[in-house]
This record gives structure tokens, sequence and C-alpha cells, in this order.
């Protein structure tokens, strides 16, 4: 499928008209990995967002005592890296690929601000779609399945 | 464009991590689904928000396959 079919399959990127999709297309980057390959690691520096293209990802968070756990898998279409981009602090969790042939698509920091400042329109719906991602996965987070 | 399902998928007990995905086919009780490495079946499904566009945002309470009775 043609990265901009991706894109428009993201919820990221709702409500970008065709052209806006293309300048985020302009800066999106194909990577590919294997299974068990860590893309980055808790602590270090965020300089990327990405989104899953195909295969899954799993976030593992290292607690306090230095227990790592898996916190949750992140499929088709999801984004992750997003929260270095918006505060500019380290990665607060470690990422790997859980499958072979797992597809992302990286967008620098530097160049998504850019774009954001130059075009403020693309700039409000992307930072309104963060921000509801980031409410969808604090729901994910809190949801209590037996219902109380 | 179809509607998109975005999925929080919320394995029953909590003991293995959920997971988030988009899907073309909206999930239904009983419906297999892949969760890291492995396999779930759908148990409950809920509206977790309005829709927006062509996105549907759904909450799915799931458990280990390999725990179906039939």
């Amino acid at each position: 499928m043609e990265l901009k079919q991706i894109l428009k399959r993201v919820d990221l990127f709702r409500g970008l008209n065709n052209a806006q999709i293309d300048q985020i297309a302009s800066i999106s980057q194909e990577e590919n990995y294997d299974q068990g390959v860590v893309i980055f690691k808790q602590g270090s520096a965020g300089d990327k967002m990405y989104i899953v293209g195909a295969g899954q990802l799993e976030v593992q968070v290292r607690d306090s005592d230095g227990t790592t756990y898996a916190a949750i898998y992140l499929g088709e279409g999801q984004i992750v890296g997003e929260m270095a981009l918006i505060d500019q602090g380290k990665r607060s969790a470690s990422v790997m690929a859980v499958e072979n042939g797992t597809t992302i698509y990286s967008i620098p920091n530097h160049e998504f601000t850019a774009l954001c400042e130059r075009d403020t329109a693309i700039g409000y719906i992307m930072m309104r779609n963060i921000a509801q991602d980031l409410s969808f996965k604090l729901r994910h987070r809190d949801f209590d399945p037996s219902g109380s | 464009m179809s509607m998109i399902y975005k999925v929080s998928y919320v394995v029953q007990g909590g003991e293995y991590p959920g997971g988030i995905k988009n899907q073309e086919e909206k999930p239904e009780v009983g419906t297999l689904v892949q969760i890291g490495l492995m396999m779930f079946e759908v148990m409950e499904v809920h509206d977790m928000m309005p829709p927006r566009d062509d996105f549907q945002f759904l909450h799915a309470t799931v458990k280990p396959a390999s725990h179906r009775k039939n």
C-alpha cells in the first residue's frame, strides 16, 4: 500500500487534507525490523516518533527496582515516541519489534515541529490528534473490565 | 474510506499486557485476536468514545484463546 494511503488510515492524521498528508509523507521514513530488535531504549534521547505500519511493537518499562515488564502491545496504526516530541524528555519506555517484518514509519521531531510551525493548520490538527491519542491510551490503561 | 476501528484490548485478569491496534472489521464476541505473540478471544466490546470521521473507538475485553471451553 502506498505510504499516503497508510497514513490516511492512522487517526493521528485524521482531518488532514491530501496536500497536508503529502507533506507528512515527505518527512516520513520507512524502517523494517525483525523480531526482538530494539527500536529505542528507555532513558535515551527522543528524536523521532513512530507509526506502526505492519506488525506489532512491545513497549517495555523498567521500574524503579530494575524490573522490566511489557506494558502494552501497539499494532497497526498506532503511534509511539510522541511524548518525547511533546515534552523533549527522555524515552519513558523501551520499544522492540514483536515479529519479523515489522514496518514502522519514523518522523524526526525537528522536521515535524518545523512543519507544524510553518503550517499552523497542520500543527493544530496534529496536536489535537496527539492529545486524543494520549487520552485513548490513558483510557486503555485505566479500563476496569469489571465495570466498577 | 471505510470505517476503521481503533481497539483497546484489555486482558482479563490483568496479568498480560493488553494492546491497541487498528482493524478494518469491528471485533465481536468470540473473535480471535493476536496480542503480542499470544492469541486471545474477545469476550465483550464497548464503545470507548464517540466516533470521529472514519474512526470508531472501542474497548474489548479478552481472555486467552487456549482457555476456550468449546
